[in-house]
Parts: C-alpha cells; structure tokens; sequence
C-alpha cells in the first residue's frame, strides 16, 4: 500500500506493519494509525509516521542505546490493557525525541517519561505515563552516552 | 466544568464506579483518594500535558535538523566505544 510522507514523500508499506493506538497519540488526538519507518539516513532514529496524514511523524528510538538500566514495570502494562496474551520480551520499547537548538551546540533530548509500547503481536501501540518515576522528558542522550564510558 | 465544595473526608461519584475522597487539607494543598477501575488511567495534568507538548515538538522538527542530529549521535557513541 502507498501512503504520502512529507518528509520522505511516496512510500510503500506492508498493510501487516500498520499500527494502532487504540488509545490514541497524546497531542494528536485524531489520528489513530501508523507505521515505524527505519531510515537508514537518520539512524539510529526512527520515525513514527502516520498513514492517516503526510505531515504527522515523530522522531524515535531505542532508549536502551543510550541508558541501558532503563526499566518499565512491564506487568502493570500488560495487566491494565487488554493485552493478556503479550510477553514482557515481546514488547518494545521506543521513545519520543526532540532537537532542542543551543548554544555551543544542540541538544538531544528524549522522552524516558512517556514512553511507546509497542505490541507488535496486536499491532496495538500505547503511549504510557510514568508519573511516579523520577524519568524525564527532556533527558539529556548526548551527556548519557559521553557518562556511559567515564563514569 | 461542574463545581462542587467538599469538606475533609467528604466523597465524590463519578459514574457508577469512580470514587473521589478529601483525605486531607493542609495549606494550598488537597490530598485527594481516588478510587476507580483499573482501565481509567488516572494521571496528574502537568505530566499529560509534557508529553503532549513533546509529541508536537517532535512532530515538527524538519529533516535537516534531525539528520544532523542523527550524524552527531552517531559520531558520539562510535566515540565512546573507541576509548
């Protein structure tokens, strides 16, 4: 199937890897489905894209890539929702990134507090708060990566 | 909006199953119970609206930002791997 990008133009998607949020996407209310699209040209981002509009897709990655020990309790997920059926490993975890334009130099900041779930068996995505966690959602990738190896 | 006074202690229904109590006022601050199924998340308002607005932010970045990023991110980790 094609679907219009705005960033990447014309591009054609598997109907098996459309994506749902049955409980939609904080911000953007009406719209309801997407596809992850790996871009060779901007990884290790990844893009949340909609098909439902050209001009919606948010920047995302892995956050184990920058902060390994990050952790989620994955049990109260799957329990809250309707997805008994999902394993713990089965389920990723993706989060929301952002460019923060500085002075002497950018800023790559992610959102540890608000994290994707995707349940890639349903096809279902969430997006789930973590209010009780100390996790921000503007953490700092490129000083998390640079205290990987010093500290 | 409807608006109602509680005093301590004092309870709320909302529906058939979601339970709001006063357990306490101390100062500018109401310590509120609230009791509900647990499908009905239930989350304070700043936290909703921070990553609302990080949703938007990253909605709107254009593809020359974010590539450059992209090129200092990598250049960043293969960085610290070689040390």
């Amino acid at each position: 199937m094609k679907i219009n990008t705005r960033k990447f133009g014309e591009i054609d998607i598997d109907e098996k890897n459309i994506l749902t949020m049955p409980e939609g996407l904080p911000g953007f209310p009406d719209f309801e489905r997407f596809v992850l699209i790996e871009d060779p040209k901007t990884a290790p981002f990844c893009w949340f894209q909609s098909i439902e509009t050209p001009n919606l897709s948010l920047v995302v990655m892995n956050p184990l890539v920058f902060k390994p020990d990050y952790q989620l309790d994955m049990k109260t997920l799957i329990d809250g929702r309707d997805w008994q059926g999902a394993k713990q490993e089965e389920l990723l975890i993706f989060v929301v990134i952002n460019i923060k334009e500085g002075d002497p130099k950018n800023k790559i900041t992610a959102n540890l507090m608000g994290p994707l779930i995707f349940n890639l068996e349903q096809n279902e995505v969430v997006q789930i708060a973590l209010c009780d966690s100390d996790y921000s959602h503007q953490f700092d990738v490129l000083e998390a990566i640079s205290n990987m190896k010093n500290g | 909006m409807l608006v109602l006074s509680r005093k301590l202690k004092e309870e709320i229904l909302i529906g058939k199953n979601i339970r709001i109590t006063v357990l306490d006022i101390e100062g500018g601050s109401v310590k509120i119970g609230i009791k509900a199924p647990k499908d009905i998340s239930i989350l304070r308002m700043e936290v909703v609206e921070k990553i609302q607005n990080e949703n938007i932010a990253s909605a709107s970045k254009e593809l020359d930002v974010i590539s450059a990023a992209a090129d200092l991110l990598k250049k960043t980790l293969s960085k610290e791997s070689k040390d």
